[in-house]
C-alpha cells in the first residue's frame, strides 16, 4: 500500500529548513504522498528515507517487456486490482502458437494465419501481439530456423517453448529480437543463466503459487530479472484463481517476490482455452499462448481486451464527420449526435434498424456523450452551425433539416437562427430512432428552393 | 514455504433470491455470497444461472442462431419446452416484445394468454418482460400479474414505473427485477424506492443494462463490478443478484455480419460473441445470464461455478 503524508513525514528530518522549496516538511511529505514531488528534493534526507521511499514509488507490479520497436510487448505495470478504481494500463498481450515440426507449407500458412488476426474495430487496430514458438522437434537447428522463419514472416516477437539446448540456439539466432524465453520447469536453472547474460525475459514455470515463490527465487539468484510468473494451473478455474492471486499479492501485499506479471499456457490440452482465456483477460493474466488461430475465437476476446482495457476516463472516440447508414440519397434525413463511440454506435444501430438511409453527422465533442457534451458547452448551437456550414453536408442533401437528439431540444432555436436550417426535435432515447423515422414524411426533407 | 494470500474479507453478503418453478420443476436460486465471484474464497451457496430467451413479436435471427432457433422461434410455448427441456436452461426471460406498437401490437390479452400458455408448458422459472413502451406495459404488467397462475417476475421495473410494476407484482406474489442505465447510484435508488413500497429485497433482482461485447461491455463491466463490492461492503441497498440480458450481443455486426471472409465463420463467431458477452459478465459478478443461443447454455454454464 502507498505510504500516507504522515508515514512519510515521520521519516523525513523535520526541521522545516525549506530547501525543498516548501515551507515545512509536512508539506513537503504531503507533497510526495500526492506524487508532486521526489525525496531527491530533500538533501538533508536520510539514507533510510531514501530507500523506503523510492521503495514506495516504484509500480507494485513491475514492467516486463518483449520484443522491440513498434511490436514491443508491455506486460505488468499495473496499479489497480478493478479498472473503476484508475484503468488498466497494459492490456494482456495474446500469443498464437506455432509448432516447429510442421513442413515448411504448414508452417508458412500457420504463420501467414497468425499475421491475418488483426482486426480493425472502433478506429483502432487490434492485433495478436507475438507468436509462441512450441518446440515439437528436439532438434536445437530446426528450432533455431524456425524462430528466424517465424520474426521474418510475422515481424511479431517470440514466445520461446523450448527445452534448454534448442532455446539456446534460438537465442543465438534472435536474441535482438528480445524473444521471452519459456523453459519447461526442469531446464530453469540454464534458462535462467541465459537470460541473465543476454538480458532477455523469462517466463518461469512452476505449480501454483508456492511452487512460484520457490522458482522464481531461483531465477532471480541465477541473474534473471526481467521475469513473468506462469503458475500452470490444471483448469480455468486454477487460472483464474492464481491470476487473481498473484495480483492481489503485488498490489495489495507488495509482495516482491511474487510481484511479476502472469503468463498462462493455454494450448497442449488445456481444457476448455477460450473460457480460460476471455476470463483471464477479464481477470488479470497479463500474457496468454493460445493454440487457436481461428479469426472467430481470436476477434471476440481481442475485442474484450480492448473494452476492459480501455481507461473508463477517456472513451474511446470515434472520427467527427458525416457517415453515410445504407445508400443515402440527397433527399435522405440528417441527423445529427457526437462522437462518444458508444453513442455513436448505439445511434447507428437504431438508425440502421430503422432501414431509412440517413446521414449521420458525427460532431467532435472530445467523445462525451449527448448531455455530458451539451453540460460541458462542446455541444452547442454554435458548434453545431458550425459543424453544418463546414462539414459538407450541405453538398449531399437538398434539403436543410437537421434531426436533433430530444435531449438537447433546447438548442433547436439557437440552431434555426444561426444556420437557416430548419430543426426537426428527435426522440429522447436512440432506442426510439427507428419507430421515430419510419413515421417521418419524407416531405420533411424536401429541396430548398432560393 | 507458504504464502500469505491476501483474500479479501467482506462484511456484506447478497441476498439469497429464488425464482420458483411449477410443479414437477426445479426452482433457481441465486446469491448469498460473501466473495467476489469464480474465486474459492468466500462462501458461495449458489452458482450462477443460465437461462434463455423466449420472445413475442416478429423475429429477425441472424446466421448463428436462424439454424437452431429458428424452427421454435415463432412459438413460445414450443420454444419455452425446447429451451427448458432440450437445452439445459434453467429458467426463462419471456419479453412481451410483440405488445410493442412498432412490433405487431398484439393486445394486453394476448400478451396475458401467451404468459399462461408458456407457464403451462414448462414447470422452469420464469421472467416476464414488458414490451418497452411505456403506456401498453402500464397495462401489460398488472394483467400479466393476474395471468400467472404461480409466481413470476416481472421486468422491470424502473424509475417511471415501479409503483405500478411493484404493486402488481406484491398483490400476485411476484418478484420484481429492478433496471437501471448503466448507474450505480440508480442501481440503489430503484432498490431503496422498491424497499419503501415494502418490497421483499429476496424478491428483487438488479438489471444493470448489458451492453453487448464491443459496443459498451466495459460499462456495464465495471458497474457490476461496483455493484458487487458496494453490496459485500454492507451496502444493503446493492446487495442483489445481478441479471445480465446478453441479447445485446447479436446487435453487434461482428456477430452477424457474413459477409467479412477475414472474421471467420459467422456461426461460430455469433455464438463465441455472445458467450464472450457471457464469460465477461460472470467475471464481473453476474448471477443470472439470458442467452440466446442454445449451445451457451452449456458453454457458460461451464464457467458458473460455486
Amino acid at each position: 500500500m502507498a505510504l500516507t503524508a504522515i508515514d512519510i513525514y515521520k521519516l523525513l528530518p523535520k526541521t522545516n529548513c525549506r530547501e525543498c522549496g516548501q515551507s515545512t516538511c509536512l508539506a513537503f511529505a504531503m507533497q510526495i504522498a500526492a506524487g508532486k514531488a521526489s525525496i531527491d528534493l530533500c538533501p538533508p534526507a536520510s539514507d533510510e528515507a531514501r530507500e523506503k521511499l523510492s521503495a514506495a514509488a516504484a509500480p507494485p507490479l513491475p514492467k516486463v517487456t518483449i520484443g522491440t520497436g513498434e511490436r514491443e510487448v508491455v506486460l505488468g505495470d499495473e496499479t489497480v486490482l478493478f479498472r473503476h478504481e484508475k484503468t488498466f494500463y497494459h492490456p494482456t498481450a495474446i500469443a498464437v502458437s506455432i509448432r516447429d515440426d510442421a513442413s515448411d507449407e504448414e508452417f508458412a500458412s500457420r504463420l501467414a494465419a497468425i499475421r491475418r488476426l488483426s482486426f480493425e474495430r472502433v478506429g483502432q487496430r487490434i492485433s495478436v501481439d507475438l507468436v509462441a514458438l512450441r518446440c515439437a522437434s528436439g532438434n536445437a537447428d530446426r528450432y533455431a530456423r524456425a524462430a528466424v522463419a517465424a520474426l521474418a514472416a510475422t515481424g511479431l516477437p517470440l514466445v520461446l517453448l523450448a527445452p534448454a539446448g534448442p532455446l539456446a540456439a534460438a537465442v543465438e539466432a534472435a536474441a535482438p529480437s528480445r524473444p521471452l524465453l519459456a523453459p519447461p520447469p526442469e531446464d530453469l536453472a540454464p534458462a535462467a543463466k541465459l537470460a541473465a547474460e543476454r538480458k532477455l525475459p523469462l517466463q518461469v514455470r512452476a505449480r501454483g503459487i508456492e511452487g512460484l515463490t520457490v522458482a522464481l527465487a531461483a531465477a532471480r539468484a541465477a541473474g534473471a530479472l526481467s521475469l513473468v510468473a506462469d503458475p500452470s494451473p490444471e483448469t480455468p478455474r486454477e487460472a483464474v484463481s492464481f491470476a487473481t492471486n498473484l495480483r492481489r499479492l503485488a498490489i495489495l501485499s507488495r509482495n516482491r517476490d511474487l510481484a511479476y506479471p502472469s503468463a498462462f499456457d493455454l494450448g497442449g490440452g488445456f481444457p476448455d482455452p477460450f473460457l480460460a482465456a476471455a476470463l483471464l483477460v477479464a481477470k488479470y493474466g497479463s500474457l496468454l499462448v493460445l493454440d487457436s488461430a481461428d479469426p472467430a475465437d481470436l476477434l471476440p476476446l481481442l475485442t474484450l481486451r480492448q473494452n476492459l482495457f480501455t481507461d473508463p476516463q477517456r472513451p474511446i472516440q470515434v472520427e467527427p464527420g458525416v457517415y453515410p447508414i445504407g445508400a443515402p440519397s440527397e433527399s435522405s434525413p440528417v441527423l445529427i449526435t457526437t462522437n462518444f463511440s458508444l453513442t455513436y454506435f448505439t445511434v447507428r444501430g437504431d438508425v440502421e434498424a430503422a432501414k431509412v438511409p440517413a446521414h449521420l453527422l458525427i460532431a467532435d465533442v472530445d467523445g462525451m456523450s449527448v448531455l455530458t457534451a451539451w453540460a460541458a458547452g462542446k455541444f452547442t448551437g454554435e458548434s453545431i452551425s458550425k459543424m453544418l456550414a463546414g462539414c459538407g453536408i450541405g453538398e449531399k442533401v437538398t434539403h436543410r433539416t437537421l434531426i436533433l437528439p430530444g435531449m438537447v431540444a433546447r438548442l433547436s432555436g439557437r440552431i434555426e437562427e444561426l444556420s437557416g436550417w430548419r430543426v426537426l426535435v428527435g426522440p429522447q432515447e436512440s432506442s426510439a430512432l427507428p419507430s421515430y423515422l419510419r413515421r417521418l414524411p419524407p416531405a420533411a426533407f424536401l429541396p430548398v428552393h432560393g | 514455504m507458504s504464502v500469505a494470500l491476501p483474500i479479501p474479507g467482506f462484511p456484506g453478503r447478497i441476498f439469497a433470491v429464488t425464482l420458483p418453478a411449477g410443479p414437477g420443476g426445479t426452482p433457481v436460486t441465486v446469491g448469498g455470497q460473501n466473495a467476489l465471484p469464480l474465486l474459492p474464497e468466500g462462501e458461495h451457496p449458489n452458482a450462477p444461472a443460465v437461462g434463455m430467451e423466449v420472445r413475442t413479436g416478429p423475429l429477425e435471427l441472424p446466421p448463428a442462431l436462424a439454424g437452431t432457433i429458428g424452427p421454435f422461434a415463432g412459438n413460445p410455448a414450443a420454444m419455452a419446452r425446447k429451451c427448458a427441456g432440450d437445452w439445459g436452461a434453467r429458467f426463462l426471460f419471456l419479453s412481451l416484445a410483440g405488445c410493442h406498437p412498432d412490433a405487431g401490437g398484439q393486445s394486453v390479452s394476448f400478451g396475458a394468454a401467451v404468459v399462461r400458455e408458456v407457464l403451462s408448458a414448462t414447470p422452469a422459472p420464469v421472467i416476464v418482460g414488458g414490451c418497452g413502451d411505456e403506456e401498453v406495459d402500464a397495462l401489460l404488467f398488472p394483467a400479466v400479474a393476474e395471468a400467472a397462475l404461480r409466481p413470476v417476475f416481472l421486468s422491470y421495473a424502473e424509475e417511471k414505473n415501479y409503483r405500478l410494476v411493484a404493486g402488481a407484482a406484491l398483490a400476485y406474489g411476484h418478484g420484481v427485477v429492478s433496471w437501471s442505465p448503466i448507474d450505480i447510484n440508480m442501481a440503489k435508488q430503484m432498490n431503496l424506492l422498491l424497499a419503501d413500497l415494502g418490497f421483499p429485497p429476496d424478491r428483487v433482482l438488479i438489471d444493470p443494462l448489458t451492453g453487448g461485447l464491443g459496443y459498451g461491455m466495459e460499462y456495464t463491466f465495471s458497474i457490476i463490478e461496483r455493484i458487487r463490492l458496494a453490496g459485500l461492503s454492507g451496502d444493503a441497498a446493492l446487495a442483489r443478484p445481478v441479471l445480465c440480458h446478453l441479447g445485446d450481443a447479436w446487435k453487434a455486426r461482428e456477430a452477424t455480419d457474413a459477409s467479412e471472409g477475414t472474421w471467420g465463420d459467422v456461426d461460430a463467431r455469433g455464438r463465441r460473441w455472445e458467450e464472450t458477452t457471457g464469460l465477461a459478465c460472470l467475471a464481473a459478478g453476474a448471477d443470472l445470464l439470458v442467452c440466446r443461443h442454445p449451445s451457451n447454455v452449456a458453454r457458460l454454464s461451464g464457467a458458473a461455478w460455486r
